[in-house]
């Protein structure tokens, strides 16, 4: 074969006046990319610093840098064939750099690599075989943006990326070529010299163009906070979450520059799906244009020219962006931030917004009903009040207390406890857990609810809770985290998994098998929390699980998270029912919840859908639904 | 324009009222304690109108040191300053000895405007704001949704029955009760708590006021409501039932 007699064609000899004019075409190229890098790095630099980042433990970091970056898992496994193309172009370019040493060592006549020794023969070899993968990635990337067009790269076409294409293509193909040239002939010269000007060419576009990701965003990812939607806590008493540029810290402003503008965050997230302004990519690129027109320390604001206060309030916090995002931008720190901003300093007016602060204000849960209609509840349903001796705190959260659906699922699961023979209570009073005003970004009101329910848990001497509501789950563990130490919690899912083997099954072996249960994933349970199999698992022991087309990390929101459930009527088509459509259309006779917010959005969307609708239940119903009659309603004492 | 808010510090709606041993009052250990709502509104007037006209809104309240945390809420919200009357024997005082604090109080500040709740969610006498204007000798309206300034005073909008509202102008200064639900209410901020900790707060001990204990009015006891369930079963056609319905709901329940 001629490619495996070829051999790497270098010129053997540079004039003076050659190695001169390369030397300044070097000195030049790199005298441009820092004109424009380096601005951007001191903007970096000259931001706030993160008053919470800690540098160590460095395993997770160095983890989490070797599984995206150089393995490129996210790239590559939510997009799988563009992934790949890129994920071929990027091991190139890694393959690559040791080349490229060579190749610029060689025109000051210093090549380290010798074409016809062994190991320089065998590392040009592995390089083409790179070259290649990655001219062909780069060729179905160029495609796949002029000719195919998914709308998540925007509307313009960005001729920079083409320019890049075109230079990547030139790089590897003057490389291959070299292979095929005699030797010490003016062919390999040109080549030599076309490679060179390719590269010289290519340096300076990085800054200034999306891909300043090369070299930003493997720092993004190494540094990035880890855990899912990481809430800052304020600093000090003049922080007030992110009002202006003064306000940005070193991680927003790292990131918002190494956004790669792929809009996968704008592909997944159900507001920029269903026609409001809200578009996680432009939020992130309003910073970088912030930023570069005012800079960090600027008191000018930042809802205001770049980004708007009403995208801001319409993010659901699905944190489906935060999930996509391959390099290492945290979507909903910075919604969330700018929330707090507007929030905290009482810059946001809206009405339904200002009934639910008033309504946490002055009672205990978010409908602003009064406490004796939950007392009234329990009593009906006979729940034993916790009284320190039980194994379990029973959490109702506002949907539970006070929601008719929520109560349903409540009650059912505590037939399923009381089948089981687990000890449980609740508390005699519960306030809300602060979720909708802790992702509105009201900083005083949370701090107030996450503080009198850690009181009053430690009081009750609660070690163990377990609840339906994914939103009370994870803002009881983590979000409390900043106030104090909370019991441990588990999620219904979790509990019911566990005692799997315990309950009961459908009377019938038909029955099993005629429910087709399509399982919808709520955001906080599954992206916030991870939590996939549990659910499914329980659901199974009731029907035939089956999978909408966006399930488990994709799934898609119900339109409830981000406190948006009670902030009124939605501009443009409802999430919910977009989503209650998808799941229709599974032809499942049974949508599967573990979420009382997305139980009751899906109660009405589902309704829209005519008689044909399938029925809705929790898991918990789906459960307590084949308990033996007779089974005992009140707390089965083992 | 400087405005007075008279405010009162009451039982939160959730709390679980029991009644202590001398029968004529509440326990009220482990009670919360939330802003009186009507004086909520009252306040949020006083903003608006010191957003639009510019001038000062400082908050005046009696009782107990836990009032001042109630005092802090409306500082947060955006009161400039505020006087905390120091008694801690209110339960003792009929609404005339409450005002008549509350006036001595004022009295030197010398508002514009002097504004206070419609009444109080706990005892719900309505009387401290009339009296309040009688003993600081000043013209007064009750019911009050909505206040405008004008050239020469107030033009105020006043709450009547069955739908019916009264537009009526009046010279400043003035005492106005507020009704509740004339405004939207402002949330509480972390910046508005923040800011609120520089703010004057000036304790006045009751006892500095000259004002001399005597009760016109005693309290002789009190008692938590009944809870009834009554079912009545309307007789007669569906049509007669339905129109014996409306009656009621007209006119016994009054939700029509």
């Amino acid at each position: 074969m001629i490619f495996l007699s070829a051999t790497l064609a270098e010129p053997q000899h540079f004039s003076l006046w050659e190695r001169l004019l390369f030397a300044a075409l070097v000195v030049a190229s790199a005298g441009l990319f820092w004109q424009r890098f380096g601005p951007i790095l001191d903007r970096i630099i000259k931001s706030k610093k993160d008053a919470d980042f800690r540098l160590f433990p460095l395993g997770r970091r160095i983890g989490d840098f070797v599984w995206e970056v150089l393995c490129q898992s996210k790239v590559i496994r939510q997009r799988p064939l563009p992934g790949l193309a890129h994920a071929f172009v990027f091991w190139g370019f890694c393959a690559f750099a040791m080349v490229t040493l060579n190749h610029c060592a060689v025109g000051f006549n210093a090549g380290f690599l010798n074409p016809n020794g062994a190991i320089g023969r065998f590392y040009f070899y592995f390089a083409a075989v790179f070259a290649l993968a990655c001219a062909v990635g780069i060729l179905g990337l160029f495609v796949r943006r002029f000719v195919v067009r998914p709308r998540w790269l925007g509307e313009k076409l960005s001729l920079g990326s083409g320019v890049v294409a075109l230079l990547i293509f030139a790089l590897m193909a003057t490389y291959l070529a070299a292979f095929f040239v005699p030797e010490a002939g003016p062919a390999a010269r040109l080549l030599w010299w076309t490679h060179t000007l390719t590269l010289l060419v290519f340096v300076p576009i990085v800054p200034h163009t999306k891909h300043l990701h090369l070299v930003l965003s493997p720092a993004t990812v190494f540094l990035s906070r880890g855990s899912f939607s990481h809430i800052p806590p304020l600093a000090g008493d003049e922080d007030f979450g992110m009002i202006a540029g003064a306000d940005l810290t070193q991680l927003v402003t790292l990131q918002a520059y190494s956004c790669v503008e792929c809009g996968r965050c704008t592909e997944h997230c159900p507001a920029a799906n269903t026609g409001k302004l809200l578009n996680p990519k432009q939020i992130v690129l309003g910073l970088r244009g912030y930023l570069n027109e005012y800079g960090p320390a600027s008191q000018e604001p930042l809802l205001g020219k770049y980004n708007a206060q009403e995208a801001a309030f319409q993010c659901t916090t699905c944190g489906a962006c935060e999930f996509q995002c391959p390099v290492g931008i945290e979507h909903l720190p910075i919604l969330i931030g700018l929330r707090r901003g507007a929030v905290n300093s009482g810059a946001w007016d809206d009405d339904h917004g200002a009934k639910l602060f008033l309504a946490l204000e002055r009672g205990s849960n978010a409908f602003g009903m009064g406490a004796a209609d939950r007392d009234k509840f329990i009593e009906k349903q006979q729940l034993p009040l916790f009284d320190g001796t039980q194994e379990y705190c029973l959490w109702l959260g506002c949907m539970g207390g006070y929601d008719p659906k929520g109560r349903e699922i409540v009650a059912d699961f505590a037939r399923v406890m009381n089948y089981l023979g687990t000890s449980y209570g609740v508390l005699r009073k519960e306030k809300c857990t602060g979720d909708p005003v802790r992702r509105l970004g009201n900083d005083l009101l949370f701090q107030q609810l996450a503080e009198a329910n850690l009181e009053a848990l430690a009081q009750n001497k609660v070690k163990k809770i377990v609840s339906i509501c994914p939103h009370c789950v994870r803002t009881i563990q983590e979000d409390w985290k900043e106030y104090g130490t909370p019991p441990e919690i588990e999620h219904h899912s979790e509990f019911l998994a566990r005692h799997l083997s315990r309950l009961p099954r459908p009377p019938t072996q038909e029955h099993q098998t005629q429910e087709k249960i399509v399982f919808h994933d709520p955001c906080y349970l599954g992206r916030y929390r991870n939590v996939y199999e549990e659910p499914r698992a329980v659901a199974s022991r009731a029907g035939v699980v089956i999978e909408a087309p966006r399930h488990r990390e994709r799934s898609f929101c119900c339109g409830a998270g981000g406190g948006l459930s009670f902030l009124g009527e939605e501009k443009g088509e409802r999430v919910s029912h977009v989503r209650a459509s998808e799941l229709a259309a599974t032809g499942a006779t049974t949508v599967g919840t573990a979420c009382p917010f997305c139980n009751t959005m899906f109660r009405d969307a589902l309704a829209a859908q005519g008689d044909a609708a399938p029925q809705l239940l929790d898991i918990a119903q789906l459960t307590a639904r084949s308990l033996p009659p007779g089974s005992p309603a009140k707390m089965n004492v083992s | 324009m400087k405005i007075i808010v008279a405010i009162k510090q009451v039982p939160e709606r959730d709390a679980q009222i029991r009644i202590d041993a001398s029968g004529k009052w509440i326990q009220e250990a482990d009670l919360q304690w939330a802003l009186n709502e009507s004086d909520a509104y009252a306040l949020e007037e006083g903003l608006q109108l010191k957003e639009k006209h510019g001038g000062e809104v400082v908050v005046v309240s009696a009782g107990p040191e836990r009032v001042g945390s109630t005092i802090r809420e409306a500082l947060a919200k955006g009161a400039d300053r505020a006087i905390h009357i120091e008694s801690e024997d209110l339960g003792q005082r009929d609404a005339l000895g409450v005002a008549r604090l509350l006036a001595e109080a004022i009295r030197p500040e010398n508002p514009d405007l002097l504004l206070t709740g419609l009444q109080s969610d706990d005892l719900g006498y309505g009387q401290s704001g009339v009296i309040l204007a009688e003993l600081l000798g000043l013209p007064h309206a009750s019911l009050i949704l909505h206040v405008e300034k004008t050239d020469t005073g107030l033009t105020v909008k006043r709450e009547l029955e069955g739908g019916w509202f009264q537009s009526i102008d009046l010279p400043t200064p003035a005492v106005l009760t507020i009704q509740s639900g004339g405004n939207k209410l402002r949330y509480a901020t972390l910046m508005g708590i923040k800011r609120a900790k520089t703010k004057e707060v000036r304790r006045v001990p009751a006892a500095e006021l000259g004002v001399e204990m005597t009760q016109v009015a005693a309290l002789e006891r009190i008692s938590l409501p009944k809870k009834q369930k009554s079912t009545q079963i309307l007789p007669g056609s569906p049509r007669e039932a339905a129109a014996a319905l409306v009656e009621k709901l007209k006119f016994e329940v009054r939700v029509l």
